[in-house]
């Protein structure tokens, strides 16, 4: 599959990214062992343009997420911001650019310092940067409360005494007092309660109209994900398994791995109980991953040749790819050493 | 660090200090630690005003071995003749010093170490730890034996010692929360903002760190005053200097057991006793202040025993649902008012 | 008759604090019939977990204080049965499965000796009938290569393992009573699905009765038959999870639904509950929801309403429940 080397518009773009994390060994001279975090993950974010990575745990979705902010160097391929390889620029140049991305945390207890203010906390991205007046910066936290519903008499007042949804409203005005571009949200309602979900999604929403942002989504949740988001990319141990524009993909999700989180998803309107499908075994360690496709062992439909020929990721329909044997077939020799066979049960 | 930073530093810390003092206050047992803590440095501080006669003074041969009395509240010692009460208000002053001046000489030096190997991590973590570890195998009693016996009795071999030596402890705990601190989310979105790791070791995890610094130098503070006394029981302190421990060493060697003079003993152990109290008094408490959870914990425990059980009457009869005669607003519109509820 | 197995009434709970009384709990009641999964849905801070606790009389006092009109296990009365016999009750006629299986398991024990524990303790089992059986209750789990798994560490098994060997744990003396308090949460989508399969099957298999905590609607709507609505210490609504989740008749359960993202929606803004749940030191007046509700009117910031019944099952605590024949 030829990529496009350069997206005019593309605001973000990895290619080839992976990042690989050695494991400590157990005695000097044994094997070196490496965790696999992300391998060989490319995509395209276009400004303005939400794109969700959709997994589960281990499935480098977070690490693929630092890997984009500057947090973490590629073991392999380029980041690109706005053209540049991120990774390539000078240290001040990567500074500034990196003052256009930020991120919002999944977790709003840990997120936010107990011991800062409101007013330090949302201010400190302004103070680290400078240049700023005090007068200045206490207007734009004003400010930027007032947009994410929080009062002016907070601004003293610690994270301790706030819940859960409004220590995330902070985060979030944290995360844009720069005037960032590009927002990655790790998983921003997970750690919440349920009916405060939806309030922190609409903020989010309301946040990237009004400021003409670009969001990274990582979820697990394939609903909030079809909700909120052009493009979606699903990612098992690292790998991309299915990706595509959200219509599309929801439209017509083939991968065993996506139905397999779709149907997980409460769907209320239909009554009856839908399909399970139920995965085999548990999420396998992501040091030293299988050799062919990394889904094989739970995947229900696995066949022989999945457990030693990695599937590569094919267009299937416009706007949609996919990386399965089961619906890219083997080639003909594959299928004559009968490698299309079901693995017994 | 920058003589600037360092002065900001304590001022940063003082701010926070005031607040930690006032709530301390407010706990039954810190205030007990603190009003002792007080009275000691008091004690220390206005030496020369409280002491009735001048502790050195080894000229009354007459008022040897005195029992207590009117003119002296302690009596005196056996050998000598000082008054012991003057001897214990002076003697608190060496304790103090130097519980205190080791106990922050320790503080700043354990907690930069720790700071730095547990934020700088890689070699500089690896090098500050395998010191650790050598100091800590190193015996701290013969060397200090040996060094005075090189150096000469002072105590100022043994403050160095005790500050060369035992900011071990502390840089392991703090190195050890710092590497927790470090991968917080919030130091994370400094870093997206672009801080240098000066601001976020001094704005982040040094302020993260100070809880534990000072209740383990309020510990430490106590440790010392104990292993300062005992230093000095041997006789390896400062011989000019008048301190609790080198009381002990000469009511001994003055035969106090023998001619049951209990005062010369009873003095200086209660000084001891009280000195260290005050100081674990203190950082115990402090454990429960900053940790909110056990404070919760023993403060529940006395509400349980206050706790009146009319008011708790009151609370679970306002739970009950109203035996009220109107019903609901009925969900299909004009059916007629339906019977009485579920349960009462 | 249908046979009932669990029988609350009248559970209150509260917690005296500096400054006040946390209202944990205010006035439950519940009914589980033998073999049925019973879900009590609420967010955090409404009082389920501590609803579980105090039906296995597992809340100390201090720092609690509960107050329970009746309490019967399969016809056997625990209001005042005494904490000695409790301890043979726990494990053996109900049981309970955590949310956290890392702190719910001795990380020193393995899990084999762990389960083995609780046939030793109850039944009087030498030790290696005792592994036998343990062996047995991993493999109906789910826990692949039993035998030798049964002599693994807490630490070395998945998120999902664990689960399912607090599952066996649970099940080993075939209680008459299973609660689940939050079995899933902590684990990954797929994960979740497998064990609540697991879950599933045990209790339906051997007939054993459920009360399952959670706050997660798609659990509830994948394993319960009968769901309780709690809000802020109050049952506000029960029903059939069937019909409870297509003709929600109280504004906070429809809220709730309403809330969820759906697959087979447009996009379009999410539908939100304002505000937040209220602290359980400082209430509201009236009904605890009407802050936040949509329909509230005058007498909701006045009167707590009563809990009334709409039809045979089906219970609601409001003023102005939603009408009955629209469905969502």
């Amino acid at each position: 599959m030829a990529s496009n080397r350069q997206h005019p518009g593309a605001l973000v773009e990895m290619e080839g990214v992976s990042v690989n994390f050695p494991v400590k060994r157990a005695y000097p001279f044994s094997k070196r062992r490496w965790i696999q975090a992300v391998t060989d993950v490319s995509l395209q974010v276009s400004e303005g343009e939400t794109i969700g990575i959709v997994g589960e745990s281990g499935c480098g979705k977070t690490t693929l997420a630092n890997a984009m902010i500057g947090m973490i160097r590629p073991t392999a391929g380029t980041v690109r911001f706005q053209g540049d390889d991120l990774y390539a620029l000078k240290p001040k140049a990567f500074k500034d650019a990196r003052r256009n991305m930020q991120m919002v945390f999944q977790d709003p207890f840990s997120s936010l310092n107990p011991r800062f203010t409101v007013y330090d906390i949302i201010r400190e991205p302004m103070y680290i940067r400078g240049g700023v007046s005090e007068a200045e910066m206490k207007a734009k936290v004003l400010e930027l409360l007032k947009l994410v519903g929080l009062d002016e008499e907070d601004l003293h007042r610690y994270p301790s005494d706030f819940s859960g949804g409004q220590r995330q409203r902070i985060g979030i005005a944290r995360a844009i007092v720069l005037n960032p571009r590009f927002l990655v949200c790790d998983e921003p309602v997970s750690g919440l309660d349920v009916s405060v979900h939806a309030q922190i999604l609409n903020l989010l929403m309301e946040i990237q109209q009004n400021l003409g942002l670009t969001y990274v989504f990582i979820s697990h949740n394939l609903a909030v994900v079809k909700n909120v988001c052009q493009k979606v990319l699903v990612m098992y141990l690292g790998k991309v398994m299915e990706e595509g524009t959200s219509d599309a993909l929801f439209a017509n999700p083939l991968h065993p791995y996506t139905k397999a989180l779709l149907s997980a998803v409460l769907d209320i309107d239909t009554h009856e109980a839908h399909d399970k499908i139920l995965l085999k075994g548990d999420t396998p360690s992501p040091i030293d991953p299988p050799q062919g496709c990394r889904f094989w062992q739970r995947c229900p439909f696995a066949m022989q040749g999945c457990e030693t020929i990695p599937p590569a990721l094919v267009d299937i329909e416009r706007d949609h790819r996919i990386a399965c044997h089961l619906v890219s077939g083997f080639s003909s020799e594959h299928q004559a050493s009968g490698l299309d066979k079901p693995i017994a049960q | 660090m920058s003589r600037q930073n360092v002065i900001l530093q304590i001022a940063r810390r003082g701010g926070s200090l005031f607040s930690l003092g006032k709530k301390l206050w407010q706990h039954p047992k810190g205030r007990v630690g603190l009003i002792l803590v007080g009275l000691l440095v008091l004690v220390a501080v206005l030496a020369p005003v409280l002491a009735p006669y001048d502790p050195y003074d080894v000229t009354q041969r007459a008022e040897k071995g005195l029992r207590p009395s009117l003119q002296h509240p302690l009596g005196t010692s056996i050998t000598t003749g000082q008054d012991i009460l003057s001897m214990l208000i002076y003697g608190s002053r060496v304790s103090l010093m130097i519980g205190v001046s080791t106990g922050i000489a320790i503080a700043f030096l354990g907690a930069l170490m720790g700071v730095m190997a547990g934020y700088v991590g890689g070699v500089v973590d690896n090098l500050i730890m395998r010191v650790v570890d050598v100091l800590l195998v190193i015996p701290t009693l013969p060397l200090i034996i040996v060094l005075t016996n090189l150096l000469g009795r002072s105590y100022f071999v043994i403050v160095l010692v005790f500050v060369a030596f035992g900011w071990t402890g502390l840089a392991r705990v703090i190195r050890s929360l710092v590497l927790v601190l470090k991968n917080s989310n919030y130091v994370k979105a400094a870093e997206l903002a672009g801080a240098s790791r000066w601001y976020i070791m001094t704005k982040h995890i040094l302020p993260g760190t100070s809880h534990l610094i000072i209740m383990n130098t309020t510990l430490t503070c106590a440790g010392i005053m104990v292993a300062e006394a005992g230093l000095s029981f041997l006789g390896l302190g400062d011989p000019t200097a008048i301190s609790w421990g080198k009381m002990l060493a000469e009511a001994q060697g003055g035969g106090a057991l023998l001619f049951g003079a209990w005062w010369w003993i009873l003095a200086p152990g209660v000084g001891i006793f009280l000195a260290v109290f005050s100081f674990m008094r203190i950082g115990i408490v402090m454990e429960e202040v900053f940790n909110p959870r056990m404070k919760a914990s023993s403060s529940i425990y006395k509400l349980f025993k206050h706790l009146n059980n009319d008011y708790l009457d009151e609370v679970f009869q306002s739970m009950e649902d109203e035996a009220n005669a109107e019903p609901a607003e009925q969900p299909n519109g004009s059916n007629p008012p339906m019977a009485e509820g579920a349960h009462d | 008759m249908i046979d009932t197995m669990l029988e609350v009434r009248n559970l209150k709970v509260a917690f005296p604090a500096p400054g006040g009384v946390i209202r944990a709990v205010e006035g439950f009641d519940l009914d589980t019939a033998k073999g049925e999964c019973v879900a009590l849905v609420g967010e955090s801070g409404c009082g389920k977990s501590v609803t579980a606790l105090s039906i296995m009389k597992l809340l100390r006092t201090p720092p609690s204080v509960s107050r329970v009109d009746k309490l019967q296990l399969d016809g056997r009365d625990l209001t005042h049965v005494t904490e000695r016999d409790m301890e043979h009750i726990r494990g053996k006629d109900m049981a309970m499965i955590f949310q956290d299986a890392m702190t719910a398991l001795n990380p020193v024990m393995t899990v084999g000796k762990q389960i083995d524990e609780i046939y030793r303790r109850h039944t009087h089992l030498g030790k290696k009938e005792a592994r036998r059986r343990t062996v047995r209750a991993l493999d109906l789990v789910g826990v692949p290569e039993p035998a030798s798994r049964a002599n693994s560490f807490p630490h070395e098994l998945s998120g999902g393992m664990r689960q399912r060997v607090l599952i066996a744990l649970a099940f080993a003396c075939m209680p008459k009573l299973i609660i689940a308090d939050e079995p899933t949460t902590s684990l990954d989508v797929t994960i979740q699905a497998q064990v609540l399969d697991v879950l599933q099957s045990m209790q339906r298999d051997h007939d054993v009765s459920a009360l399952l905590i959670t706050h997660d609607l798609s659990v509830v709507s994948n394993m319960a038959d009968t769901v309780y609505v709690m809000y802020s210490g109050k049952i506000v609504e029960r029903g059939a999870v069937r019909e409870l989740f297509t003709k929600p008749a109280h504004p906070y359960t429809h809220g709730l639904l309403a809330s969820v993202p759906r697959l087979s929606d447009e996009k379009q803004a999410f539908v939100q509950i304002p505000d937040t749940v209220p602290h359980p030191m400082r209430k509201p007046s009236g009904c605890y929801f009407h802050p936040r509700c949509f329909r509230s009117s005058d007498r909701c910031s006045q009167r707590m309403p009563r809990l009334e019944t709409l039809s045979s099952g089906r219970q609601v605590r409001c003023w102005h429940p939603l009408r009955q024949e629209r469905e969502i």
